[in-house]
């Protein structure tokens, strides 16, 4: 009457004396090894620590605080997140911000993708404009603000100004950074030239990672080089589209070089990024507590971005 | 017996007040500023200038040196492009320890003070008699809640025009002007000789100097300093008439395009005058002095010269607008004699021509004047006969400075009635926040 099921609450049959004894050598190996992981691991976790997770820390504790300049500092609790959405010039980063972001992945991925999909029709033949390219990725980022500097400045010693004039087009010569409808256009080209390598090396790593014998069955199947490149290593090269708009994403969201160099966030903020509001507030206006308040507004962007891929992408690898 | 103790009490308190004496005067002796002795040691200077300015700095130590051969420098150099107040407050925060700095920011030393981090020089003021070398004027400038902070060591004539002798020649243009009428009255000459009249590089911070001096030129000192103290709103009619003023002035075609000013750098612009000779004036700084020496090659008082910023007949005409660079001393200076020793130095007659020979103006009463070019002159003698008002930007508080700077690079991009209205608003909704 009162017999209870006890195999319904667990299907498996039940183990063998043999079975539970290496069952409990296997757990005992795993207890064992546990200091051993963890003293092989314990370098990257201190450094982890020191370098992330203390400032992640401090600046979570500053952006409760208000400070200005060396003044002493007051606890404001939330009132820095409340100001910062209140703060029209913050409004005004957060869209700056996303039309910088999405345009500038747009842009570099995409250039990025052409140019990989046109070297991988003849891989051994691109190999110097590849290398060229992705040569621009590796110049430092205030580097490149200082070259298109030199393009975009509006006296006789601009490139830009100077071309158009040399070719009847003087009409057209604009002080390009000067002009807030202007300026943010330069800016995402200039930052987009330079980001284009980094995407054209990791698709053209995913075209060559296309299977030969896909390629010649499509040949063999009579497709002419434009289809195969549109209809077979187009579409499988978007594993290296997909890690490339990643990182795009996280780069083009912390780009601040560019920016600082080109036009200081102006003219009147109107290239003023999230990231650059945060480098204004905190180091040049000094309030470290704001800013840091700022910085944690980015930080959630960021982490919004990754958290979903990064889960995608550990996902895939199991 | 009444008179005895009358007389014993006399002589004891005669001694006692002869001990006293002496002991006032062993304590004196030895409280007499260190830098009466020979002082030795390292002496840190937290320096964040650059180029032909860090090379004057640097002659400034060797004379110091020179003079006190016990003492050896250490710079902690700071790399700034622009506004360096926050790479000197990262500095200090970050646990940089000096014993002086330069400062050149009055809001920035009130800062500093408040926090107390500088010590007061009052004492070393007197005992070291910096009086005798600086006027009672640079001492004021200096100074912040009635105390003494900054040493002085040269200054800038910011009412100053600098101007390219070739340009004004090709307009036509054979004396200055002295008016605001007969100033505008040249941009029809210089236009015509496809000059631009004036350069505003007002991609960070040189448009403001033209507020300042036509605010300053219209009110006055007195309001110039209620209104950076925020005695008086930015909404007042001073503020708004100065910019219908400036209105009025873009309007005649003084500065180009407000793209071009906004796209154009201090650098831009000089290079506009001085190099290209497609722009008439610019108001800039005396630091332009030398660069137009060291950077373009050119001769002050024949390749180019200055001419002060027009009367525009509202009753201040007598003011002139400067800039200091001073040295400050830290409260926790750890070579204290040195450091006093040189605040000290700087104001003497060799350190006062070593800034001279360097294109700039020394505030020393102590300096050779016939080391200083026609265009060092120039601007010396303006100063020297005018009101003084320090440049209104560096009085203001860091939270309102750069939103002062933004606010008027948007009037520029639209000099309207509704847009001085809404200027004017904005500063005022900041400035609130900011004192």
């Amino acid at each position: 009457m009162s017999e209870a099921p006890a195999a319904s609450f667990s299907t498996a049959p039940p183990l063998s004396g043999g079975d539970q004894r290496k069952l409990a050598a296997a757990r005992w190996r795993w207890f064992a090894d546990m200091p051993a992981a963890y003293l092989l691991l314990a370098p990257v976790l201190v450094l982890f620590a020191f370098s992330v997770v203390y400032p992640l820390i401090q600046t979570i504790w500053l952006s409760f605080w208000d400070i200005k300049g060396l003044y002493p500092p007051k606890f404001a609790g939330i009132g820095n997140f409340i100001t910062l959405f209140h703060d029209a010039t913050f409004q005004r980063a957060i869209v700056t911000t996303l039309l910088w972001t999405v345009c500038t992945t747009v842009l570099s991925v995409t250039a990025g993708w052409i140019i990989a999909l046109l070297c991988s029709m003849a891989p051994r033949q691109t190999l110097i404009p590849r290398v060229l390219i992705f040569a621009a990725f590796g110049v430092s980022e205030a580097v490149t603000g200082y070259i298109w500097l030199g393009i975009f400045r509006p006296d006789a010693g601009g490139l830009l100004n100077s071309l158009l004039q040399g070719v009847g087009l003087g009409a057209l010569a604009h002080p390009w950074l000067g002009d807030s409808a202007t300026a943010i256009w330069c800016l995402i080209i200039a930052y987009s030239w330079a980001q284009t390598g980094l995407p054209l090396i990791l698709i053209f790593a995913a075209t060559q990672a296309v299977p030969r014998n896909v390629l010649e069955a499509a040949y063999v199947d009579g497709a002419t080089p434009w289809d195969i490149m549109r209809r077979v290593i187009a579409p499988l090269s978007m594993q290296g589209v997909r890690v490339a708009v990643f990182i795009n994403l996280l780069g083009s969201l912390r780009a601040f070089d560019t920016i600082y160099v080109l036009t200081g966030g102006g003219p009147v903020r109107s290239t003023e990024t999230i990231g650059f509001f945060m480098f204004r507030e905190s180091f040049t206006q000094f309030k470290l507590g704001y800013g840091a308040a700022a910085t944690l507004v980015l930080l959630v962007a960021v982490l919004i971005i990754s958290i979903p891929a990064i889960i995608q992408r550990t996902a895939a690898a199991r | 017996m009444r008179s005895q103790k009358s007389q014993n009490l006399h002589s004891r308190r005669k001694r006692v007040g002869q001990v006293a004496a002496v002991a006032a005067g062993l304590a004196t002796v030895l409280a007499a500023p260190s830098f009466a002795a020979d002082v030795s040691g390292t002496l840190v200077l937290l320096d964040w200038a650059s180029g032909s300015e860090q090379d004057m700095i640097k002659a400034l130590e060797d004379g110091f040196v020179k003079a006190n051969p016990g003492v050896q420098f250490k710079e902690i150099n700071l790399t700034v492009q622009g506004d360096a107040r926050g790479a000197i407050r990262a500095a200090l925060q970050s646990g940089e320890k000096a014993d002086i700095f330069i400062n050149t920011w009055p809001a920035f030393r009130k800062e500093l003070a408040d926090s107390g981090l500088l010590k007061d020089l009052g004492g070393l003021w007197d005992s070291a008699k910096i009086s005798d070398n600086l006027s009672q004027s640079w001492k004021d400038l200096g100074s912040s809640g009635g105390k003494v902070y900054g040493v002085t060591y040269t200054f800038g004539d910011r009412s100053a025009m600098f101007y390219k002798t070739d340009t004004m020649k090709k307009a036509g243009i054979d004396t200055q002007p002295k008016t605001w009428d007969e100033f505008v009255g040249n941009f029809k000459k210089l236009q015509a000789a496809n000059v631009v009249p004036v350069a505003v590089g007002a991609k960070f911070w040189s448009h403001t100097e033209w507020f300042e001096s036509m605010y300053e030129h219209l009110n006055g000192v007195d309001m110039a300093a209620k209104l950076t103290s925020h005695q008086i709103p930015w909404t007042d009619a001073s503020v708004k008439n100065t910019l219908k003023k400036w209105a009025e002035l873009l309007k005649a075609g003084c500065c180009g395009d407000a793209n071009t000013m906004l796209a154009m750098d201090w650098d831009n612009a000089s290079d506009g005058v001085m190099k290209a000779g497609t722009y008439g004036y610019q108001i800039i700084g005396m630091w332009n002095n030398d660069r137009a020496q060291a950077t373009d090659g050119l001769k002050q008082g024949t390749d180019y010269s200055i001419t002060q910023f027009p009367a525009m007949g509202a009753g201040h005409d007598d003011v002139s607008s400067v800039d200091t660079k001073e040295f400050s001393e830290f409260a926790g200076a750890t070579n204290p004699a040195a450091a006093d020793a040189f605040l000290a130095w700087i104001t003497t007659k060799d350190a006062a021509n070593i800034v001279a020979q360097h294109g700039l103006a020394s505030p020393s009463n102590k300096v050779d004047a016939s080391l200083y070019g026609p265009v060092q002159k120039l601007a010396a003698d303006a100063v020297a006969n005018a009101k003084l008002q320090f440049v209104m930007g560096d009085l203001l508080p860091g939270d309102l400075v750069d939103e002062y700077r933004v606010q008027l690079q948007k009037f520029l991009q639209d000099p309207s009635d509704a847009t001085i209205d809404a200027v004017t608003q904005d500063l005022e909704t900041k400035a609130a926040s900011a004192y």
